[in-house]
């Protein structure tokens, strides 16, 4: 179970970061409405003003309108300056043919976005939302960050998942108990060309499945004609149910899959990585 | 056929299985009972299907219309 009263390390590193932040004088925040990004936007509002924070939200076929919308939300009720950029990692082939390092040329684009923009507002510092726990995990965008001097003030204090929850219930920030968001690209196997069709499908899906109820980690897998379905596996027994195992396959066919499946482990982070052998089962 | 179908098959439970890679996908037959499987059954299942290799297990949702029927 998550903790989730604020003990004395933790309130030590959100001191650290507070004060890490206190020394640049503007930052500009690769955002995307999660539950890192928005946790460090509110931070750095409440530490440096509003004039000197920029929340910076990209927008492509691979992020969630949903999603968008969310963090729109969230930076208008904590009064924090956001734009939008339109990004075109489809455009990128290195990107659309999906290999193992797609996050690599994803976050490429964003960070080169991102940097002459930062120029433009006279901004020095730009942070992403990487904690530490990332550290640990297969990342090859982390690459793409490092060529573009992203700094990562989460990780940097030694931040965890499970504290920047606790410190965002704190605050009042409902992402406190949101579900990991990872790109839309994630659901597609390595090798699987990322399309807009694709994501699309994969986007509707989901969607249709929070709207049956679902809440919690969720994932739609995309294998081609099939769609493999990935829930928390506390509410595995409900959805294999006959009629409500019925109810899934007929919304996510209507988002576009020939074929329905749900994955007997339920919900794993990374699980096409581990299919694929990219990192061990 | 997989090895797996005759393997589940001993388990009691009768299904094809589809291969793709290290993903099997467990199509239930026709006619099969109503009912859908435990946790127990899934946690066996996944075990003889860790046992051949596979990483990904998944049962395809009313692919004719039909339950998968467990033992």
């Amino acid at each position: 179970m998550e903790p989730t009263v604020v003990d004395a390390a933790t309130s030590l590193k959100e001191t650290q970061l507070a004060d890490w932040l206190r020394e640049r004088y503007s930052v500009l925040i690769g955002y995307s409405g999660g539950v890192d990004s928005t946790y460090l936007a509110v931070l750095a509002r409440e530490v440096l003003g509003r004039d000197n924070v920029f929340a910076v939200l990209g927008r492509s076929a691979s992020v969630p309108a949903a999603q968008s919308e969310s963090a729109r939300a969230i930076a208008i009720e904590r009064d924090i300056a956001l734009r939008v950029v339109e990004t075109s990692e489809l455009s990128d082939e290195r990107y659309a043919a999906n290999p193992v390092n797609r996050c690599y040329f994803c976050k490429s684009t964003l960070w080169q976005t991102l940097v002459p923009l930062a120029r433009e507002l006279g901004v020095e510092t730009i942070l992403d939302g990487t904690n530490a726990d990332d550290v640990f995990e297969y990342r090859p965008g982390a690459r793409a960050g490092s060529e573009h001097d992203i700094q990562s003030p989460l990780a940097l204090v030694g931040l965890t998942k499970s504290e920047i929850r606790v410190l965002s219930r704190a605050r009042g920030l409902a992402t406190w108990s949101q579900p990991s968001a990872p790109c839309l690209a994630s659901r597609i196997p390595y090798g699987t060309a990322v399309t807009s069709e694709r994501l699309g499908q994969v986007e509707r899906a989901e969607q249709a499945l929070r709207d049956l109820g679902i809440s919690g980690n969720l994932r739609v897998r995309h294998h081609g004609d099939l769609a493999r379905i990935e829930l928390e596996p506390a509410v595995l027994d409900q959805w294999l149910d006959d009629s409500n195992a019925r109810r899934l396959a007929a919304v996510v066919r209507a988002a576009g899959f020939a074929r329905v499946a749900i994955d007997l482990r339920g919900f794993r982070s990374g699980s096409l990585n581990v299919l694929e052998g990219v990192v061990a089962a | 056929m997989t090895r797996l179908e005759p393997h589940l098959r001993d388990t009691g439970l009768e299904c094809r299985v589809e291969v793709r890679d290290r993903l099997a996908i467990l199509i239930p037959g026709k006619g099969g009972d109503e009912g859908h499987l435990s946790a127990e059954q899934r946690r066996l299942i996944l075990q003889v299907a860790k046992s051949e290799g596979f990483t990904h297990v998944a049962v395809e949702l009313d692919p004719v219309g039909a339950a998968l029927s467990g033992g």
